[in-house]
């Protein structure tokens, strides 16, 4: 091992001994009023609504049936390992945006994960930095960050394929795939081939470990793009609080 | 003579804790969650009420434990948001009913999906004056996958009281209401109560997969 490494796997495991000091309990009051949150800003609905249900259709012909062979034929450890595999190539881009949050101990997190996981953890297929070394991923994007600078997150909007969305975090999806280091070492067509291609895997992966989740939400909801649109909005909030 | 004395301090002890004991459990909103979690997990795993023949009487059963945790009205309410207000009495009941019958619903289909392997933390609860919050976690170890669940609960009579679930960072109550208001700003409270009368139809047919 490279002193360098070592190094890192050092200040990781140092930044995520701070990070996990106690957290004082929150103050304020804890009656959630139920006026409090405006309805969502969706100006363009009507062209949501539609990219929705393509999405939907995609779902239902496509991504759903690929996932569920693809799940008969791989089992659920493979698929785990795959869907760790594809988020630990995101290692340049998690950093950045812990370093430009201001969030140090989660950048020092996010580089030990990133050693260990990728040699100790068969490069990436396997999380050993958080079963062994207890280290959390400190999974920030773009849109965090623009939301951390003070940029409001704009109308909300439907990404065909992608979902859910809002203009901020489509740009910060933009900058995110921007800062991928694949961009300085292959050209643009093997880029997009490659990424492409990760995209489709990484897509029919999520799906498959999550087929139970869609369709509970499909059956149990009276306004489905409704609960998507709340889903979306109320996770992403909860991020960038943290 | 001595061995007596002990024996009797022991059990004026004993009774004294189990007078004391129910008064404070009901006081703690996170002793509340696990004791009423547990006794609905006992239920789940009683062989009084296994297979698939004897689904509604576990169903009913667990109903029985869950429901009068819950503040029913309080929810409704919430998830109605500003079209409370303009609702009379007898809407008022007549959706709070509705609504607590398409929870039921959706968390029957849940529980269809126990299993006895699933692991329960209670975190941390935190009070702030009638209102409180309870953090827990649920370990699924078939998907290998750990949920975040919080409960908000509120004093009503000195009881607290369930008024909201965020699951995975998502607040059932929240996201309810903005599928509501969706159809109530569109359309009518009387079609609202139509779509979910729809919904609570489609959802007593057994799921298709």
């Amino acid at each position: 091992m490279s002193s360098k490494l070592a190094v890192a796997i050092f200040i990781g495991v140092l930044s995520a001994g701070l990070a996990s000091q106690p957290v004082l309990a929150q103050t304020g009051s804890l009656d959630r009023d139920e006026t409090e949150h405006a309805p969502p800003y969706d100006p363009w609905e009507p062209v949501n609504q539609k990219i929705f249900w393509f999405n939907l259709r995609l779902d239902e012909y496509v991504l759903r049936p690929v996932a569920t062979g693809y799940s008969k034929v791989v089992p659920e450890p493979a698929r785990q390992s795959v869907g760790r595999f594809i988020k630990n190539l995101g290692i340049v881009e998690r950093l950045a945006n812990n370093l430009l949050q201001g969030k140090f101990p989660g950048a020092g997190q996010e580089i030990g994960r990133f050693a260990i996981n990728t040699t100790l953890g068969g490069v990436g297929l396997f999380d050993v930095a958080d079963q062994w070394f207890g280290l959390k991923a400190s999974p920030e994007d773009f849109g965090q960050t623009l939301a951390v600078y003070g940029v409001a997150s704009g109308p909300y909007l439907m990404l065909p394929f992608y979902g859910p969305s809002t203009v901020r975090d489509t740009v910060g999806l933009a900058v995110d795939s921007a800062m991928n280091p694949m961009n300085y070492f292959l050209s643009t067509v093997e880029v997009m081939a490659i990424r492409g291609g990760l995209t489709v895997v990484n897509a029919v992966n999520y799906r498959s470990l999550n087929l139970q989740f869609f369709e509970d939400v499909d059956r149990y909801a009276v306004d489905l793009y409704g609960a998507v649109q709340d889903g979306y909005l109320q996770r992403r909030e909860k991020a960038i609080e943290e | 003579m001595i061995r007596l004395h002990v024996f009797i301090c022991k059990l004026i002890t004993l009774s004294t804790l189990a007078v004391a004991l129910p008064a404070w459990a009901a006081d703690s909103p996170l002793t509340l969650i696990r004791s009423t979690t547990e006794r609905a997990r006992a239920a789940l795993q009683d062989p009084a009420y296994q297979g698939d023949d004897r689904r509604q009487a576990r169903v009913e059963k667990v109903k029985e434990i869950l429901l009068p945790q819950f503040d029913s009205a309080e929810l409704a309410k919430r998830t109605l948001g500003p079209y409370w207000r303009d609702r009379t009495d007898a809407q008022r009941k007549e959706f709070t009913q509705l609504f607590i019958q398409l929870i039921e619903k959706t968390y029957s289909g849940a529980l269809d999906r126990y299993n006895a392997d699933v692991q329960f933390f209670y975190d941390q609860e935190r009070i702030d004056g009638d209102f409180a919050e309870v953090d827990t976690r649920v370990f699924d170890p078939v998907q290998n996958k750990t949920y975040s669940i919080n409960y908000q609960l509120h004093k009503v009579d000195g009881k607290w009281l369930i008024y909201d679930i965020v699951a995975e960072n998502v607040s059932l109550v929240r996201n309810y209401r903005n599928q509501f208001n969706r159809i109530l700003s569109k359309s009518s409270y009387e079609d609202l109560v139509q779509t979910i009368q729809a919904k609570l139809k489609q959802l007593s047919t057994p799921a298709s997969s």
